[in-house]
């Protein structure tokens, strides 16, 4: 009898010290070792969505409003927002349970689509610089904000949550099939700062304290 | 071992820390902090190597790694500029380019045969006959070369790279640009500052000469260098030399890493608001006579070699300069306790009054107007004979060291590469800018500045103006008080522009009065080269390039430093030019005006990377980045061979028979699973939807059923087919359609392209992740899917091209569509990513008692091919359109509502005869399946073979081929021409498409 389980895009070598299974994931809520940061988080079992519509600024995702800027980024009880374009916004829902999902056809669901990966920690723009040319620390930008661009060579989508010193910190999503090398090289690029795999719960303290 | 200085204040070496590496065997002892070279230099040698073509003997000559003099194997890796790479325990040093030894060396014979070779003697004498040149070839780079490496040598280390971000960079880290650092980074502004040494302080670093009252140049280099790496705006990346500029202010470079570091180097590339070069001069040769002879050094050279590392060059030296650091050095080195013979200086005037006399006290005789002619001595210096400048008298004296350098020559390599154009300016004999890139600022030294307060105000100025450049205002909106500027002086502006730091330009005009205070550029030497005929005076010593090779060269017609350079090789070593550099174009000038043709003074071009350094360093990381389906990990461990497709690792075969008959048959008698994840998956919904899908499909898209399947393809405007795929309605508006794998990942933006003027109202989401596909094919399929569910999936319910949504144990969400690309009963089911093992796996168990296998990628290949199914670049090119492969249904010619993109060039092409045609062939006496690719031929080229396989389904090669439409009918004889086949042929002939189940009984069964 095969058991049903969904599988994440992506693996950490590490043991899971307690982890439970919510809507088939199996979701790891702290591993062996975690250590003081910084971390890496895997998100992929988040819900995400995708919004897409001529007037998505009157849209209104979990009751929170889309920003009306491309790149800009809103954070709001555990939802995030994130406007792409004219026409479009990212919704990440990062208490960790699965939402209704909204009935209109501006919706799709895309937490499938990619993996979806947090770094935390103060040495989290040092890891950024060696995967990216992107401006994370642009004195300009205030967080949260979006970035469309390459991480690694691969199109990522990144939100700045935090620049502020320990709490600093972005998460990001690609294409789900990039995930095994993605987290080789950004645990490669981790490896001088101590970057080590943690479980949800370091996600939630840690974005709780934002 | 020579004995060391070991309580200088400059010192950069650390006595009490010994350093042990291997030279030509033997144990070899230096300082924490020296260099290779200069821990050799310390141990006795003087002879490092010899040069490429003469097998002459080179010593110490830069310190900076200017020329190859001083390359050596290091490690395994050839070429390695010793003089500015730091010795680490257990090295392994040896010399290269030598039969015997560097100081024995048996080649050395070829110096008295320089007559055979003139300049491009390789050119004009190589190639005829023809025949001789690979004999030639192998003898020359038997004799002459640099260094060998093992094609498959790995470079040992750890290679990484940064790509950091910043609002100024400053390039330098000197006296100018710690203080353009400092400046601009008290604006505010993000800074990054680059030195190629592994500290700060550039030519303040060694010099004990005063800055101000009582405190020595060295101690305000140390000074300045604490406040910059305290700063907190400032990011210091030292042991970092800049390769390369390019547009928007991208700068690129390598950092050696060091004690403590993670990485042995790394490459670096700084994104920047605002570029500052502030990368100083180098000392321009001195031609003479054996000017590279073991024991001639230039003036930095000698003087760093004893205050940065402790040692002196040699007991008597002899100094012929031109510019007040080598009167300094003199003094110096003398109070050190080197003899000084005497210092000829090239001036006749203008030297500083107060060097003059320190050196008088010192009873040092100084002959001006005065230049070195000849070192004598056969592997090191023995004796010098300096000239009158005009070479009318001449004198001799008795050293080992020859200090020599005509004077000064800014590194202009790094604004060339930004962009900037040079010009000779005749004061200072330097080549400067006559304009500068966009928020580009030069600073110090290399605009011809020697007083050091000057150059320190030059990097204040330079520092100010790049922070402006950076700052956005706040205020007025006005341009930065620096926008525009070249060298000179900043716009005026309104009384009231102090309102922001963007427009504060109150910082900006203190800064440019404190310069004007200060003495401007100085008067620069213009010798080149002693009064000598230059049959041993070298300009370039990595390629052993002579001034009379240059004069041949001239005389054969060659009359610019770029093509001199070419013909002559003069520059185009390890050192990147750095010892010919600017002698060549001033040299040129200078005869071809002698010979009354007066040419433009142009320096020659350079380009990255102005610092050589290890491919391994650009390589970087190099993390393989591919896309992996959710079955990667489990097809592996059945047993997939995984090749590269795009972007994506995909299970090519899943067993060691590369033709896959196993695979194949497995599916043709009983039933197979395929990982088709890689399918481009998309959703397309809002009231718009359908114009886009009929802008872009060739088919009528509006007849699409609820609950079926339709086949179509996308052309572009030339009607060449560039995508096939299915399209499903699913609501109202709403379509869910896949694509090729290759073109996911245009998908969205081919429609948005197609689409852009009509302003339409709809909305794309790329879920090719999203989803997993499972291909289940085989007679057997059915039974298979029967066992998973309890839907009802009998021919009749879910016939050829249905659709059906439905759910696996009510949780795995499927949408499976009856094809047949395979052309067997077949399902495709698309289901989230997540489930894709999960669904894989109760799919397996199910149809263990049917003999259910993988298969792979290859045996769709050739299942496929039987059916004859195309696959887009497999049998089309980009010339291929929709007619040509037969697939004219899919091209409805009655869609009124828009304009179907490739439709009008698909209405011209149907009616050209000249077109090829897709065909099926078979090969002729059951011969076996030609290559892909092979051409058909007659007496032309009349097309080529697409796929064709041996097949085992149907006992014979088949395949199918792109040909000229004249030879598309059925019994046309096909004449193969396979790669290197000679003038053996194959044939096959023409027969009807498909090969396997024509009348499509098994699929739609």
């Amino acid at each position: 009898m095969v058991e049903i389980r969904r599988y994440s895009p992506v693996s950490f070598k590490a043991s899971a010290k307690r982890s439970e299974v919510r809507d088939n994931w199996k979701v790891v809520l702290e591993y062996e070792g975690e250590g003081k940061g910084p971390h890496l988080v895997d998100l992929s079992h988040m819900t995400r969505l995708d919004v897409q519509d001529a007037n998505v600024g009157a849209i209104t995702p979990f009751g929170v409003t889309i920003p009306e800027v491309p790149g800009e980024s809103v954070l709001k009880d555990n939802v995030l927002i994130n406007r792409m374009n004219r026409i479009q916004a990212s919704v990440f829902c990062l208490d960790g349970h699965k939402p209704e999902i909204p009935k209109e056809s501006a919706y799709t669901e895309t937490t499938e689509v990619g993996m979806c990966l947090a770094i935390i920690g103060k040495e989290v723009f040092s890891i950024l610089e060696k995967l990216s040319s992107l401006d994370f620390t642009d004195p300009a930008r205030k967080a949260p904000f979006l970035f469309q661009g390459p991480m690694s060579h691969v199109p990522c989508q990144i939100i700045t949550l935090s620049k502020d010193g320990a709490k600093s910190g972005v998460l990001f999503t690609a294409s789900r099939g990039y995930g095994k090398d993605m987290v080789h090289a950004i645990m490669d690029a981790g490896a001088e700062f101590g970057l080590k795999p943690a479980g949800e719960e370091k996600f939630s303290s840690w974005i709780a304290s934002l | 071992m020579m004995t060391r200085f070991n309580q200088l204040p400059t010192l950069r070496i650390d006595p009490t820390k010994k350093v042990i590496f291997n030279y030509k065997g033997k144990s070899c002892a230096g300082s924490e902090g020296d260099t290779v070279a200069t821990a050799l230099y310390a141990n006795g040698v003087r002879v490092f190597a010899r040069s490429l073509k003469y097998h002459r003997p080179r010593g110490l000559y830069s310190l900076d790694g200017e020329c190859s003099n001083t390359c050596m194997e290091v490690d395994g890796i050839p070429n390695v500029r010793t003089e500015n790479t730091l010795a680490k325990q257990g090295m392994e040093v040896k010399e290269q380019n030598v039969k015997g030894s560097a100081e024995n060396d048996m080649m050395a014979f070829i110096d008295k045969l320089d007559w055979m070779m003139p300049a491009g003697f390789y050119y004009r004498t190589m190639h005829k006959p023809a025949s001789m040149w690979p004999v030639a070839m192998k003898q020359i780079r038997k004799a002459a070369g640099l260094g060998v490496m093992s094609p498959d040598h790995v470079t040992p280390g750890k290679f990484d790279e940064i790509f950091p971000r910043t609002d100024v960079v400053v390039i330098g880290g000197g006296p100018a640009g710690m203080q353009a650092a400092l400046a601009a980074a008290d604006k505010g502004v993000r800074v990054i500052i680059m030195e190629s040494r592994p500290w700060l302080g550039g030519f303040f670093d060694y010099r004990a000469a005063e800055y101000s009252k009582g405190k020595p140049l060295y101690s305000r280099a140390r000074e300045l260098a604490e406040k910059v790496e305290a700063h907190p705006g400032i990011r210091v990346l030292k042991h970092t030399s800049m390769v390369g500029a390019y547009s928007n202010n991208l700068v690129t470079g390598f950092q050696i890493g060091g004690e403590g570091d993670s990485f042995t180097e790394r490459y670096v590339e700084i994104r920047a608001n605002a570029v500052v070069v502030a990368v100083g001069c180098i000392e321009r040769p001195l031609i003479f006579d054996n000017n590279e002879r073991p024991g001639v050094m230039q003036v930095a050279c000698a003087h760093r070699l004893a205050r940065t590392y402790g040692i002196l060059a040699g007991e008597k030296a002899l100094f012929s300069v031109g510019h007040d650091l080598g009167l300094e050095a003199a003094i110096d080195l003398y109070d050190l306790g080197m003899k000084i013979a005497c210092v000829a200086d090239i001036r006749e005037d203008g030297q500083n009054p107060e060097l003059l006399l320190e050196l008088a006290k010192r009873n040092i005789p100084v002959l001006k107007g005065w230049v070195v002619t000849k070192a004598h001595g056969s592997k090191q210096v023995k004796k010098a004979t300096i000239a009158t400048i005009d070479g009318t008298i001449t004198r001799d004296f008795n050293c080992n060291v020859i200090v020599a350098s005509a004077g000064f020559t800014p590194i202009t390599g790094p604004l060339t590469l930004a962009g900037a154009k040079l010009r000779y300016d005749s004061h200072t004999n330097f080549f400067i800018p006559e304009t500068l890139p966009e928020k580009t600022h030069i600073a110090g030294r290399m605009t011809g500045l020697e007083d050091s307060m000057a150059i320190e105000a030059s990097g204040t100025l330079a520092g100010i103006k790049a922070a402006m450049d950076s700052l956005a205002c706040t205020c007025c909106g006005s341009e930065s008080a620096s926008e525009g500027d070249s060298e000179g002086d900043s716009k005026e502006k309104s009384s009231s522009s102090s309102c922001c730091e963007a427009c504060d330009d109150a910082a900006l005009k203190a800064a440019e009065e404190a310069l004007k205070a200060l003495p401007g550029p100085s008067r620069g030497t213009k010798l080149v080269t002693a009064p000598v005929k230059g049959r041993k005076s070298f300009i370039c010593f990595d390629e052993d390039t002579t001034i009379k090779n240059i004069k041949q060269a001239i005389e054969m017609g060659f009359d610019v430093p770029e093509l001199i350079k070419r013909f002559t090789s003069a520059g185009t070593g390890p050192g990147q030019g750095g010892i010919p550099g600017h002698n060549l174009p001033l040299f040129v000038a200078k005869y071809e005006a002698l010979s009354g043709v007066p040419a433009p003074v142009r320096p020659t071009t350079v380009r990255p990377p102005l610092v050589p350094t290890l491919i391994a360093t650009y390589a970087g990381t190099n993390h393989i980045m591919m896309k992996r389906t959710p079955m990667d990990e489990m097809q592996r461990s059945d047993g997939g061979i995984f090749r590269k497709i795009g972007v994506w690792e995909r299970a090519r075969y899943f067993s060691d028979d590369f033709e896959c008959k196993a695979e194949i048959e497995n599916v043709r008698n009983n039933v197979g699973m395929l990982d088709g994840s890689t399918l481009g998956k998309f959703r397309i919904h809002g009231p718009d939807a359908l114009k886009a899908l009929q802008r872009v499909y060739t088919s009528d898209m509006s007849k699409i059923k609820p609950g079926r399947v339709k086949y179509s393809a996308m052309c572009n405007d030339d009607g060449c087919v560039i995508d096939d795929g299915v399209v499903i309605k699913i609501a109202e508006n709403d379509y869910y359609f896949t694509t090729s794998t290759g073109r996911a990942g245009q998908t969205v933006e081919w429609v948005r392209y197609h689409t852009r003027y009509d302003g339409w109202d709809f909305n794309m989401v790329n879920l090719t992740d999203s989803m997993g596909v499972i291909n289940l094919s085989g007679p057997n399929a059915r039974k298979v899917l029967q066992k998973i569910t309890d839907e009802d999936v009998s021919n009749e319910a879910f016939p050829f091209s249905a659709y059906k949504e439905f759910m696996v144990k009510d949780t795995i969400p499927v949408k499976a569509m009856r094809l047949g690309f395979v052309g067997e009963l077949s399902y495709e089911f698309h289901v989230p990513s997540s489930y894709m093992v999960s669904l894989w796996n109760m799919l397996k168990e199910a149809g263990k008692e049917f003999g259910i296998k993988n298969f792979g990628v290859e045996a769709q290949n050739v299942l496929r091919m039987e059916k004859c199914h195309i696959i887009l670049g497999q049998e089309s090119e980009q010339r291929t359109n929709l007619l040509d492969l037969g697939l004219g249904f899919l091209w409805d010619r009655k869609k009124t509502d828009a304009k179907t993109v490739g439709a009008v060039a698909l209405a011209q092409a149907e009616k050209d005869q000249t077109r090829f045609r897709l065909v099926g062939f078979k090969m002729e006496n059951n011969g076996r399946a030609p290559k892909d690719g092979s051409l058909i031929v007659d007496d032309k080229v009349r097309g080529y073979i697409c796929t064709a396989r041996d097949s085992f389904s149907l006992n014979e090669a088949v395949g199918m081929a792109l040909v000229e439409s004249h030879m598309a009918k059925i019994g046309t004889r096909l004449e193969i021409f396979e790669d290197e086949c000679g003038d053996q042929r194959i044939y096959g002939k023409v027969v009807p498409m498909p090969f396997y189940d024509p009348d499509g009984s098994r699929m739609k069964s």
